[in-house]
């Protein structure tokens, strides 16, 4: 029994040696752009190069109010309309991958 | 009459030998690795980057575009000729028509594309056309730098040209058409005085000194598959020409050499 419950641990530990550095070469990436008409996008994607299609974003006021809430499109972008005062984006795309980005950083 | 055929050989070999020199076709920025999206300057000099010396007057180039991708977006191209303003920049011996413009750059791989006029090199009565390619990155997001653009006279990088740390090797792949040229002749230069944008000029001091003029202009040969290696000794712009790879290349009826290049940016590990 001893022996099998190392046997695990080993096992455990390998799994977690293997999915540390997948984890590590997969940074989530969102830059926001201010279009100057009115409007930013955001771009997401991943250092490896794979898509954020599908992410899921929300744009929220000074107080933590959700003003829109949509989804990276088909070429991991999201384009809202630039909110009158202080705002932040979230890209979330799961535990470990999330980004804000500060409304009075996004310029053109 | 034996002095005089060698002397005729003598002037025959000098003809063939001094074209030698590197011209080399610049597609310049400070910076090709930003961590954030924004205007970027774009210096076209045609010019011998090593000694900052003899710049050539450049033509109005027949093509300058920028193919942007990020991710698995496909590629989006966009015409920068009508942006083009010409400039005279300032060597250490001359000056010379060029060209500059700005880009606004976003996240991704900006691949910027020249195909400049051919030019007459009236020492050698040929024509001197260079492909050139200079890739920059935003935001760390990579894109399609490692696919070919369709150029005729192509470097592909098989590394990615901006994430190259001093001492590391930089690989690319010559093609012609699309094929791959075998044993193709590449010389290498080391962008040795910083291009000042503001003056339009280069900066007097060199960073680096020739020990003979063999180091000036590095050269090396692809392999049968038209793939070349060459490790990076010092941080900054490094150019790779490869030589008249069209064999039958020729323009207003006289020879022109066409030939590919590629900008790389390497930085010091700190």
């Amino acid at each position: 029994m001893k022996f099998k419950l190392s046997v695990f641990i080993f096992a455990v530990m390998l799994f977690g040696f293997f999915l540390t550095p997948a984890a590590q070469a997969h940074t989530p990436l969102c830059s926001c752009y201010d279009n100057g008409d009115g409007t930013v996008t955001c771009e997401g994607g991943f250092s490896d190069g794979s898509s954020a299609a599908g992410v899921e974003m929300h744009v929220e006021d000074g107080s933590g109010k959700v003003l829109f809430k949509g989804k990276m499109n088909e070429d991991s972008e999201y384009t809202f309309d630039k909110p009158a005062g202080d705002y932040k984006v979230l890209f979330d795309a799961g535990e470990g991958h999330k980004i804000t980005v500060n409304g009075k950083e996004i310029t053109e | 009459m034996k002095h005089v055929i060698t002397t005729i050989s003598t002037l025959a070999i000098l003809a063939i030998t001094l074209p030698a020199f590197a011209h080399f076709q610049m597609i310049y920025t400070p910076e090709s690795a930003l961590n954030r999206g924004g205007r970027i300057p774009l210096a076209i000099v045609f010019t011998h980057p090593f000694e900052a010396g003899h710049t050539m007057d450049m033509g109005r180039p027949e093509q300058f575009f920028v193919t942007r991708s990020r991710g698995e977006n496909i590629p989006k191209k966009t015409d920068l000729l009508p942006m083009l303003k010409p400039m005279t920049w300032t060597s250490l011996t001359n000056s010379g028509a060029a060209y500059e413009t700005e880009y606004s750059a976003r996240g991704g791989d900006h691949i910027f594309c020249l195909v400049p006029a051919p030019y007459y090199e009236g020492e050698e009565d040929a024509y001197i056309q260079q492909f050139t390619k200079m890739i920059v990155n935003v935001g760390g997001e990579p894109g399609a730098w490692m696919e070919p653009v369709g150029l005729d006279c192509e470097i592909v990088p098989l590394c990615k040209p901006y994430d190259r740390w001093t001492g590391n090797v930089f690989q690319g792949k010559v093609l012609f058409k699309g094929k791959p040229v075998s044993g193709a002749e590449i010389e290498i230069e080391y962008l040795n005085h910083k291009p000042l944008l503001d003056k339009k000029a280069f900066a007097k001091e060199a960073s680096a000194t020739a020990p003979q003029a063999a180091f000036v202009l590095q050269t090396i040969f692809a392999d049968d598959n038209g793939v070349f290696t060459f490790g990076i000794p010092k941080a900054g712009w490094w150019g790779f020409a490869a030589l008249g790879i069209d064999p039958e290349g020729s323009f207003k009826g006289k020879a022109c050499s066409r030939d590919a290049v590629i900008w790389i940016q390497a930085k010091d590990m700190k």
